[in-house]
């Protein structure tokens, strides 16, 4: 368990959100234009890597709002949060 | 289930803490962000909607809760005004400057008084009742035994909670069942 600090609430208990995978993930433009493989790349396929991630989450026992956090997967330690529309932190790989 | 036309429910515990159904309060959720929703809702209401999170604004007729950035809920006893949703509902919705939503049915108001009262809370609940619990007035929407509430600080260890209407009655009994052992 950790500590999330949503950016409209404070800090809340993770228990208070539910995550929403990998963040920046940007819908193709024309996806009838795309082969079966590339499509199911956009569609399925996610990093889920050790170590820094960018993932989406939702207050959805709060203000119900989703948001962006750099999370390190390896200690769940919340380096960043940064809300939607915002662009992602730089300091982070 | 916790009937709202009967709200003489009420515990008296050992710990001296009291749990009561409400009585009849109308509930509102508003939302909206641009000016004339919170010029509207300012005149209509003559209530300024809190902007911080996690705090409420209150005059001698309603009081207001912080929800989201974009979302407050108004609760009031039903003898003081009834026709303020109408009211918001022709100068807002309407004119699609916000949506107004009358959620009275949807939730069940459930008084908490006593010393202990945070303690009972934090029993079942993830939320740090530190802050809260010092500042009269504070709001919050968090876990009560695995069920979603909305907390309102009302004043002095007297706390409103609202509940699902289908999960009012589970709620009840836990608390009644919790606060003697807190």
């Amino acid at each position: 368990m950790f500590l999330i600090n949503c950016p409209f609430c404070g800090e809340r208990d993770q228990s208070e959100f539910s995550s929403g995978g990998e963040a920046h993930i940007v819908r193709p433009k024309q996806p009838t234009e795309l082969s079966d493989d590339e499509w199911a790349e956009y569609l399925f396929m996610r990093k889920n890597i050790k170590g820094i991630q960018f993932e989406r989450w939702n207050h959805v026992h709060g203000c119900r709002k989703w948001f962006n956090v750099v999370r390190d997967t390896s200690n769940d330690k919340i380096l960043s949060v940064y809300k939607m529309g915002e662009k992602p932190p730089v300091n982070y790989k | 289930m916790l009937d709202i036309l009967h709200p003489n429910i009420s515990n008296n515990n050992k710990n001296n803490i009291n749990i009561n159904l409400s009585e009849e309060k109308i509930k509102i959720n508003i939302r909206g962000k641009n000016k004339e929703f919170f010029t509207k809702v300012g005149k209509i209401l003559s209530i300024i909607l809190p902007s911080e999170s996690n705090t409420s604004s209150s005059n001698e007729n309603y009081d207001v809760l912080w929800l989201s950035p974009d979302e407050w809920m108004i609760y009031f006893d039903e003898n003081k005004n009834t026709n303020i949703f109408d009211q918001l509902y022709k100068d807002i919705s309407s004119l699609n400057f916000g949506s107004i939503t009358d959620v009275s049915s949807q939730l069940i108001c459930i008084n908490i008084k006593g010393e202990n009262i945070f303690e009972l809370l934090s029993s079942g609940s993830p939320f740090n009742f530190e802050k809260f619990k010092n500042n009269v007035g504070s709001s919050t929407q968090t876990i009560v035994n695995h069920i979603d509430v909305i907390l309102h600080h009302k004043s002095k260890n007297n706390v409103n909670l609202f509940v699902r209407r289908s999960f009012s009655e589970h709620l009840y009994e836990w608390l009644v069942d919790s606060s003697n052992f807190v």
